[in-house]
């Protein structure tokens, strides 16, 4: 049904509002505008576009470089300017992410990142980084904004004047084209803005004194000072010949730029700042340049102390992640020699560790270590770690998440892409039956430090940072291309491998040995590649990247996601076997979907909350973080959020598969007052407040009942309150898989056998008989023997035989299972062992034997077994079209005479003698083998756990589509609340007229749910009256209105069967007690014996020998009889 | 172990698989270049290398893909057994987890790879057992928990058991000692059957025949060191 979980975004599609814009499921497609700007200027999704407008930005004319420029004039760039609550950015690459704009503008790029990070020139500043903001006299009735900036500033006590004076003061101009309304409008969202970013000036000095330019543009009054950690390479050396890299030059070249425009934070891009990346950084300022371009700089800001904080915070803990760490340590980039040392392998360490405290999600992913040490070896730790944030969550997002679903999703992305842009290759490929991806998933999942040499990695990572993935996919085509002549020649696997393998060692050479030009011949081989890589494939942009993603998920997600649960239910363990792999299929769907659902579901609740607190609330004050990232949140292929199910996804979970577990009362409280107090807290705890929107999504609502709770702590084994997939299976087998009449009983006493103690108390056999009623109130499935033969024959139970008397030619098992609850309640009761401390039944009967003798009177005084029949008979057929309502005024009339007798018998006996089972005073319980017997004694009840308790799961097909259709259809008895009461269902004079069965079975259940609510209730009452009282037997008086309310007891839990007075029934009492002493025999067995006993039984039976006032009404009397 | 004599060759995929750091690519490097080291990097994705087995009738070409461990990388695997013949299902056998994960990697295989492959199980790191010292008493394995010194957490009846019950071969090896290693691969050559060389590798299997002409020009991209030590396999 749910084979794989399109379906389910589907679905959650349908209950999405369209009209509230989220576009959720569709985020990939569509993605916020929020998001598309805070990739593009790669900042912190805190951040969203609050204002832009069209602006040109002039900087000014360096009076240090001598460029081709017109000095005079500075350089101009128009583009737009964007104001979000903490960052103002400039960028020459046309887009919009105004509310305003389209889409297509949003997502709409020119530049070379095509929104994939930082293009065309401009820049990206943290607005505590600008210190001063002039209006200027403008010329042309233009806003004209003078920005000076804090850069150079941040560690001078010397005057402004000075720093103008040798030209380090940063000072840009730009021009606002708008509007007036809208320059003004972009002025005040920008004074705003930077009042709130003064605050951060300490935040920004501490984070950027990490930086080495701020040590290598340092003044000459700070000579002194010592340089910022640039990595391990400033201890251990950084990889390659720095001659051969002319590291010195190019830190020359940068020293120059970063003075003329802005070092850090303040950095203004210009189109030299993409051509200083592309031929590589020098080593010193890769890192900062790394964190800068990738924008983990600005998480970095945002947040200066986390690395240290996570560290301390979970100092001296353990996780599966820090083992799996440890695993690699040793085995990072092992030939550098920082990381044959202690010192690099510790912070490899404290890097990796801080990261899976602060995405648990991720954890640690065997690559990681490889990319962790690789940044190492040129950034401090906390810059690696944060480097690191930026790689999982905006770079590389799943590539190194439990399922690696990103990693495999790029490999698809990439064979498309070969098999785009080099056909030929590619039917090569697939004819050799090579498979591309086992050579390329190396390369991104290590982003080509494990493949390439480590100085021609770092180039591609110069590249990468700035230009996004798509830089990935450049290479690996470019790599293709370039040994496309040999592969082709390649054959199998091995060979595919070792010609890359060799090409990689050889990266070094000259491309064109052989050629006349020395400067060709000068063209190394890693120069080629770029060369190939980002003029040849060009055509590769973030957007075709992001396009071939899109197309591809669902195809690699469902390939996981299959995978994961092919994997999952074949390590379920034995109990799985009992059940079919179909069945386990669809379990495991099940389960997984109801916990995506329930996410889904939870995930729109939050946000239909933050959007209202938004509206309430002005707009630029709510920081509103974009959750439409994690929309597929929960999603299996996407990697773990939860593989648990806690009791409402539990409940949920049932009533997709069992139609007893949907709530009667759609759309009213989901909160049954019944059994509140024996709840355990931790349920509470899981619930959540009441929300809008239905919290049960489209599904119908689940019950809540005891019944469910103890199921719940029954297949939760580890006592966690939440279940795994595991845990339901095995819950679910132990039911379902054996088909055994005698496992499903035990099972269910089990459930009910609270202390383990192989007993079911008086409360117990109480809530034993509720939950038959609770299963059954919708119907019972399974095989059930059309009539109750088997009990006529053996002369068993008035009821059944009655029963299929007057009601035979309507009457359904479901109305005889009540009949069957009922007579289960009360042969529970009459079969229950006295609780004493030795538990010698028959001793204790022996010693009461005396006290029971004098209930005699009380039975006696009673009605004979013909008038209980009768009375029975006028119960079950009062509903039938033929039973009159003058009958129904009998059983009134009958219970006062049994009150008189009662009364006058129970005057006579002593509290205990009424019933000794049924004394309050007196606890008693009941072993497996006499629930046993009392199950089997019952055809019905027999057939429920035959059969229709194990099949009232579909597991397979879910709930039969009927059952789940409106209340009218099915229920009809709406309000099934235990602790309240219903309303009497009947009048006589409506009775007859035309009532359907489904009204008479409603009543009939009311009142046997009600029946046991008032037993249980008058048995509080007495228990009560005993603690107050002085000890039972002093005081007549109070004995006798004890006696009262146990006579009540007895009668109604007796039902028709009434107090057994005669020595008779004593007798085969106590043999009884003698049997089930013993009563382990076979199924067989027990039940002919239990038959013969309660055929003994109810001939002795008595109605109810005292009414009290409280059941005077018909709907009790009725059933009472 | 002489090369000139034209014995019938042929290629034969195998697959490590196995739970992170249980020793699978040591058992690799043993064999195929008869080294060990302490700290081998951590396999991405998997690595690919060859050995050449000679048996006395004929020589079978190991293409080995040694597969990453970390059980996130699970979902990689089919890449990589995909057409194998043969599987070395790894454990360390001071690891009870790692015999579970085992079983896991069996089953899977059973279901999921090509039919008829055939499956060693491996416990490996019997350098860290007290067993070690008295050379390949199997009777032993299994009591000798409490000796100082013995780190074994599986015993070889358990093991076996298992192995016989699932029809796998069975070793103990040391990848630090070289104990056992080679004769897994032996048996593994060995048992083969006949007709699966016949058709190496299923579909491709016209085209790799061709290729297969120039092995002996073919790189061992395991690693530099391995060149010399092309014709240790024990056989």
């Amino acid at each position: 049904m749910f084979s794989n979980f399109t379906n389910i975004v589907h679905k959650a599609q349908q209950f999405i509002d369209p009209t509230q814009g989220l576009n959720l499921s569709n985020s990939d497609r569509n993605p916020s505008k929020a998001s598309l700007f805070q990739n593009q200027f790669r900042i912190p999704s805190t951040q969203n576009p609050l204002h832009e407008i069209n602006a040109e930005l002039t900087i000014p004319p360096s009076n240090q470089t001598s460029g081709d420029k017109d000095h005079d004039r500075g350089w101009h760039y128009a583009g737009k300017l964007h104001l979000s609550e903490g960052y103002m950015c400039f960028s020459t690459t046309p887009s919009s992410f105004a509310q305003s704009a389209s889409v297509s503008t949003s997502s709409a790029f020119t530049g070379q990142t095509h929104g994939g990070g930082p293009s065309g020139n401009g820049f990206t500043w943290p607005l505590c980084a600008i210190r001063r903001v002039e209006r200027l006299n403008s010329q042309n009735f233009q806003f004209a904004l003078a920005f000076t900036t804090w850069n150079g500033l941040l560690y001078e006590d010397t005057k402004d004047t000075k720093a103008k004076q040798d030209g380090r003061e940063q000072r840009i101009i730009i021009h606002l084209a708008g509007t007036r309304q809208s320059c003004e409008r972009f002025c005040d969202g920008l004074k705003k803005g930077l009042r709130a970013g003064v605050g951060s000036v300490g935040k920004l000095r501490k984070v950027v004194a990490e930086d080495y330019s701020e040590y290598l543009l340092r003044t000459e009054d700070r000579k002194g000072i010592s340089p910022p950690d640039a990595g391990l390479g400033m201890i251990f050396r950084y990889p390659g010949d720095p001659k051969k890299l002319r590291d010195r030059a190019k830190m020359r070249l940068w020293a120059e730029y970063l003075r003329d425009n802005g070092r850090n934070v303040t950095l203004v891009r210009q189109p030299t700042f993409h051509k200083l990346i592309r031929v590589g950084l020098p080593n010193r300022l890769r890192g900062e340049i790394w964190e800068l371009t990738s924008g983990s700089i600005f998480l970095r800001l945002e947040n200066p102390t986390q690395y240290e904080e996570t560290l301390a915070k979970f100092e001296g803990q353990d996780s599966l992640a820090i083992d799996e760490i440890e695993k690699d340590l040793n085995r990072s980039l092992p030939e550098y020699p920082g990381f044959q040392s202690e010192e690099g392998i510790n912070r490899l360490r404290r890097v990796l560790v801080a990261y899976s405290w602060t995405n648990p999600d991720v954890g640690y992913c065997q690559a990681m270590n490889i990319v962790v040490a690789a940044l190492l070896i040129y950034m401090s730790e906390a810059q690696a770690f944060f480097l690191l944030s930026a790689l999982c969550d905006r770079l590389v997002p799943g590539y190194y998440s439990t399922t690696m679903y990103g990693t495999l999703l790029d490999q698809k992305v990439f064979e498309g892409l070969v098999e785009k842009t080099m056909p030929i290759l590619w039917d090569h490929l697939v004819k050799s039956d090579v498979q591309l991806s086992v050579v390329s998933l190396p390369w991104f999942l290590s982003l080509y430090i494990n493949s390439m040499p480590l100085v021609f990695a770092f180039r591609v990572l110069d590249v990468f940072f700035v230009e996004g993935p798509k830089v990935l996919f450049q290479v690996g085509l470019a790599i293709l291309r370039i040994n496309g002549e040999e592969l082709l020649d390649a054959t199998d696997d091995g060979t595919f491998i070792s010609v890359l393998k060799s090409y990689f060692s050889r990266l070094e050479e000259s491309a064109h040995p052989k050629s006349e030009n020395p400067k060709l011949r000068a063209v190394t081989r890693f120069q080629e590649l770029m060369v190939v890589a980002f003029k040849e494939f060009a055509g590769i942009t973030h957007n075709s990247i992001t396009e071939l993603r899109l197309k591809h998920k669902d195809a690699v997600l469902n390939n996981i996601e299959n995978f994961a649960k092919r994997t999952a239910i074949r390590n379920l363990g034995p109990d799985s076997k009992l059940l079919s792999t179909e069945e386990l299929g669809a379990l495991y769907d099940r389960f997984y979907n109801i916990l995506y659902d329930r996410q889904q579901r939870d995930m729109m609740l939050q946000q239909d909350k933050i959007r209202k607190a938004k509206q309430s609330r002005a707009r630029a004050s709510e920081i509103f973080s974009g959750g439409q990232d994690e929309v597929e949140k929960g999603r299996v292929g996407l990697g773990p959020s939860t593989s648990h199910m806690d009791y409402d996804a539990f409940r949920e979970f049932l009533a997709s598969t069992s139609k007893w577990a949907i709530s009667d009362s759609p759309g009213s409280s989901r909160r049954d007052t019944m059994s509140e107090s024996d709840r355990p807290t931790r349920y509470q705890s899981a619930r959540r407040p009441t929300e809008s929107i239905s919290p049960w999504g489209s599904g119908p609502e689940p019950a809540e009942h005891e019944f469910l709770q103890r199921l719940f702590k029954k297949w939760d084994v580890d006592g966690t309150g939440q279940l795994t997939l595991q845990n339901v299976v095995t819950g679910l087998a132990r039911i379902k898989g054996r088909r055994d009449i005698m496992g499903t009983i035990t099972y269910f006493f089990e459930l009910y056998d609270d202390d383990n103690d192989g007993k079911v108390d008086r409360e117990g056999i109480l809530r034993i008989s509720e939950a038959l009623l609770f299963l059954s109130r919708r119907g019972l499935e399974g095989s059930l023997s059309p009539s109750a033969s088997t009990l006529a024959l053996n002369g068993d139970s008035s009821v059944v035989r009655e029963s299929q008397g007057s009601l035979a030619p309507g009457a359904s098992a479901n109305e005889r299972f009540l009949g069957s609850v009922s007579a289960f309640i009360r042969r529970c009761f009459e079969y229950a062992d006295p609780d004493h401390p030795s538990n010698q039944a028959i001793e204790k009967f022996q010693t009461e034997k005396d006290a029971e003798d004098n209930s005699n009177a009380f039975a006696i005084g009673d009605d004979d077994d013909e008038e209980e029949d009768g009375g029975e008979e006028d119960l079950l057929g009062f509903e039938s079209p033929s039973g009159s309502p003058s009958k129904a005024t009998k059983p009134p009339t009958l219970a006062t005479e049994d009150t008189q007798d009662s009364q006058r018998s129970v005057s006579k006996a002593k509290s205990e003698a009424a019933n000794a089972a049924l004394d309050p005073a007196h606890p008693l319980h009941m072993t497996l083998p006499t629930f046993r017997m009392v199950v089997l004694a019952d055809e019905l009840l027999e057939q429920f756990f035959e059969s229709s308790f194990p099949t009232s799961f579909h597991v397979v097909d879910g709930v039969p589509s009927t059952a789940s259709a409106s209340a009218g259809g099915l229920t009809t008895f709406s309000s099934l609340g235990f602790g309240s009461r219903p309303p009497v269902p009947i009048s006589p004079a409506a009775a007859g007229a035309g009532r359907g069965l489904r009204g008479v079975m409603d009543g009939i259940i009311t009142d046997g749910m009600r029946v046991a609510t008032e037993v249980r209730r008058r048995m509080d009452e007495a228990q009560k009256e005993l603690e107050k009282n002085a000890l039972p037997g002093q005081k007549p008086d109070e004995d006798e209105e004890d006696d009262e309310d146990i006579g009540i007891a007895v009668g109604v839990r007796r039902g028709p069967g009434g107090a057994s007075g005669d020595s008779d029934s004593r007798s085969v009492k106590s043999s009884d007690l003698d049997l089930l002493s013993g009563a382990d025999a076979e199924a067989g067995a027990v039940k002919e014996q239990e038959a013969n006993l309660a055929d003994k039984d109810l001939q002795g039976g008595k109605p109810l020998p005292h009414r009290p006032a409280t059941t005077n009404e018909p709907g009790v009397v009725e059933f009472e009889g | 172990m002489s090369e000139s004599a034209p014995k019938p060759s042929s290629s034969v995929k195998l697959v490590l698989l196995g739970e992170a750091a249980v020793g699978k690519s040591s058992l690799v490097l043993r064999f195929v270049n008869n080294d060990f080291q302490e700290n081998k990097e951590p396999t991405i994705g998997a690595a690919f290398l060859t050995q050449k087995c000679n048996l006395p009738s004929r020589t079978i070409k190991f293409e080995i893909w040694d597969t990453a461990g970390q059980e996130r990388f699970a979902s990689l695997a089919p890449m990589y057994y995909r057409n194998a013949q043969a599987a070395l299902v790894v454990y360390d056998l001071t690891k009870p987890t790692s015999l579970v994960k085992a079983k896991h990697w069996v089953a899977e295989l059973q279901r999921q790879a090509s039919p008829g492959i055939v499956i060693a199980l491996v416990g490996n790191k019997l350098d860290l057992t007290s067993d070690s010292k008295t050379a390949d008493s199997d009777e032993e394995g299994a009591d000798g928990e409490d000796d100082s010194g013995d780190a074994r957490k599986v015993s070889t009846e358990e093991a076996k058991a298992y192995a016989e019950e699932e029809s796998l071969l069975f070793f103990e090896t040391s990848a630090k000692t070289g104990h056992n290693v080679s004769e897994v691969f032996t048996a593994i050559a060995n048992a083969i059957p006949e007709t699966s060389l016949k058709s190496a590798r299923g579909a491709g299997a016209s085209n790799t025949a061709a290729g297969r002409s120039s092995e002996e020009q073919r790189v061992n991209l395991g690693n530099a060191q391995e060149s010399g030590s092309k014709d240790n396999c024990a056989c």
